[in-house]
């Protein structure tokens, strides 16, 4: 029992490790992913979520006006202070606009309560923001960029680096009695400029295509990309985050020690269990068996190891993730993938503790147990 | 020297014989820490022939015992098993020439968390006779006295029980040599003495060759050869009669 706990608490290291390294990932891109869009137009200096440079809208006017492409949508986002109608704090959150008409985010939830988000200083808060934000329920009234904003409704995103706190979705007039006039410091936004375009392409159009089509047609200033695919733009957000930060890093370095702790773990219980039964061993090399089948008992021993304690830490964590999702609104997933390649990671694990543990055996001569 | 002498031939390994020791040297440790336990030793094993292995504890019996059944590795003199040299084999190349050796050991080493049966069951594995395996191990326990035993764990046994389920188990596979040290030291008088005759009987039916380590005197006359161990050297080899009148 000592033993699984030994192997089931080097998977829940591996697990929360690579849980947090993947949220952190994963999160970035959900907005992304609900972009209801084949193809994305954004400003060429946009390189992540994080930089709030926006395009000229008449580019989503040319785009248009292609063959393929079925309509454009400019979606509006900008930071403001959001007041905690509970401690009168100020938190930073990301505000998404729309044209309420064009389906830009694929969320049917928004879609249903857009007849709410007509009214003036209306909005949709996310439920999966931080808890500091306070209270995330139709009708909290409170402050954003130090205008009065009632909420009206709830949908479900969840934070991420460029978010902040958390998410509200408005209509794009209401964006403009927010956004258009902060005062001199702050950026003044109109509808003359968006900050993600979502191009939708009519039903079989060739995505490739209208994105060679559209890069060779509009001016520099904007980007062109699919939203899906190796080089598109969920995958671009992604690639940045991975690429630019030290989170790929810190969390694979902890997730290679933990695999390492989970070797030496490991190994200390299947060399003392070898040691355990060291007259068995060495009396089956006296019989004449091989090297080869001793390393056959042991990992046979390894892969039940690698098996029984796999099934509690994988338990362990999934509870910790949706506890780790609750807390921090960030986006852990567990992925059958992922689940599969932590398995075949404490497999390998176990396997190869079992061949270090097996080679003090094998090294011996088995009178060596019998005394002489 | 020899009783019952095969016909000997002039090459040098003597197909009559189970087991040819030529000036084998033998030492524990290394270094400044090299200590040798055996010297010189010369010793003819022809098959069929039993023979006991005598001497005062720390004389190198066991040791000697653990040389001939190719359980360590070698590197001085010359170790002919069943025609085949020894001195300087490496380890891998030892396991065949264990498969023809049944080791009964001092301490019974039986796998605890195996039925009797099971123990001697995996002794029948290595010849690959797996459908039969069963049936193998059964007759051999029913041989030692154990036939309502078979599918105990050795925790469920006596102490002599235990023994016998070991000796089966190295007997099980009818091998061309038994090594045996203390076989019978876990024995009463009775099972003691069913133990020897079965040796006996396995010695005359199938020229098996036995060499056992013992201080049980009450077993000294089924031997053929009696042999003494001091301070690993040879001191005598004699037969039973003569043993007995000179100690």
């Amino acid at each position: 029992m000592i033993s699984l706990g030994g192997v089931a608490f080097a998977v829940l290291l591996m697990f929360i490790f690579t849980g947090f390294m993947n949220a952190l990932y994963d999160s970035q891109v959900q907005l992304l992913d609900r972009l209801n869009g084949d193809v994305i137009v954004v400003n060429r200096l946009k390189s992540n979520m994080f930089v709030p440079a926006s395009f000229a809208r008449r580019r989503l006017y040319q785009v248009r006006a292609f063959e393929g492409v079925e309509d454009a949508y400019p979606l509006y986002i900008s930071e403001g202070n959001w007041k905690n109608p509970e401690t009168g704090k100020s938190f930073s959150v990301r505000t998404l606009a729309f044209n309420l008409g064009d389906p830009v985010l694929d969320m049917p939830e928004v879609g249903e309560q857009t007849s709410a988000l007509q009214l003036p200083n209306s909005a949709l808060i996310d439920v999966r923001a931080r808890g500091e934000i306070g209270a995330t329920k139709t009708g909290v009234v409170s402050e954003l960029a130090d205008r009065t904003l009632r909420i009206v409704g709830t949908f479900e995103l969840g934070t991420d680096f460029a978010s902040g706190n958390g998410n509200l979705i408005m209509s794009d007039v209401n964006f403009l009695r927010y956004f258009a006039n902060r005062g001199p410091d702050e950026e003044t936004r109109s509808f003359a400029t968006a900050d993600v375009g979502v191009v939708k392409l009519a039903p079989r159009a060739n995505v490739e295509k209208v994105v060679a089509a559209l890069r060779e047609a509009l001016p520099e200033d904007v980007l062109v990309m699919p939203k899906e695919g190796p080089d598109g733009f969920v995958n671009r957000e992604r690639m940045y985050w991975q690429e630019n930060t030290n989170i790929g890093f810190v969390f694979s370095l902890l997730t290679t020690m933990s695999f390492f702790v989970g070797i030496i773990l490991v190994y200390q219980i299947l060399y003392t269990d070898v040691a355990d039964h060291w007259a068995e061993y060495a009396t089956l090399k006296a019989m004449g068996y091989g090297n080869g089948y001793l390393l056959g008992v042991v990992l046979q021993e390894a892969i039940f190891l690698s098996i029984l304690g796999f099934i509690p830490g994988f338990a362990i964590s999934s509870l910790l993730y949706s506890g780790a999702a609750e807390a921090t609104g960030l986006f852990f997933q567990m992925t059958s993938r992922r689940v599969l390649t932590l398995f075949v990671a404490t497999f390998v694990m176990c396997v190869f503790s079992g061949v270090v543990a097996v080679r003090k055996v094998q090294a011996n001569d088995p009178a060596e147990v019998f005394g002489g | 020297m020899l009783l019952n002498s095969p016909k000997q031939t002039a090459s040098p390994v003597d197909p009559g014989l189970a087991i040819q020791i030529k000036h084998l040297n033998f030492y524990f440790g290394a270094g400044e820490l090299r200590k040798q336990v055996l010297f010189d030793i010369s010793l003819d094993l022809p098959k069929g022939q039993i023979v006991i292995l005598t001497g005062p504890s720390g004389s190198g019996k066991t040791t000697l015992l653990t040389l001939l059944g190719a359980l360590r590795t070698l590197h001085e003199g010359s170790l002919v098993v069943l025609g085949k040299e020894i001195v300087g084999l490496p380890d891998r190349a030892l396991i065949p020439i264990r498969r023809n050796i049944g080791f009964i050991f001092q301490a019974h080493n039986l796998f605890e968390s195996l039925t009797a049966s099971q123990n001697v069951e995996m002794s029948v594995e290595l010849t690959g006779q797996l459908a039969k395996k069963r049936r193998l191990a059964v007759e051999m326990l029913s041989q030692l006295g154990l036939a309502d035993r078979v599918d105990y764990k050795p925790n469920a046994l006596s102490g002599g029980q235990k023994q016998r389920v070991a000796i089966a188990r190295a007997m099980v596979n009818r091998p061309k040599i038994i090594l045996a040290d203390e076989p019978t030291a876990a024995l009463d008088k009775d099972s003691g003495r069913d133990v020897v005759n079965l040796m006996r009987q396995f010695c005359e039916e199938e020229g098996t060759t036995v060499l056992m380590v013992t201080h049980d005197n009450r077993i000294l006359d089924v031997a053929d050869r009696i042999i003494n161990l001091v301070d690993g050297r040879l001191e005598s080899d004699s037969n039973p009669e003569i043993y007995h009148q000179s100690h």
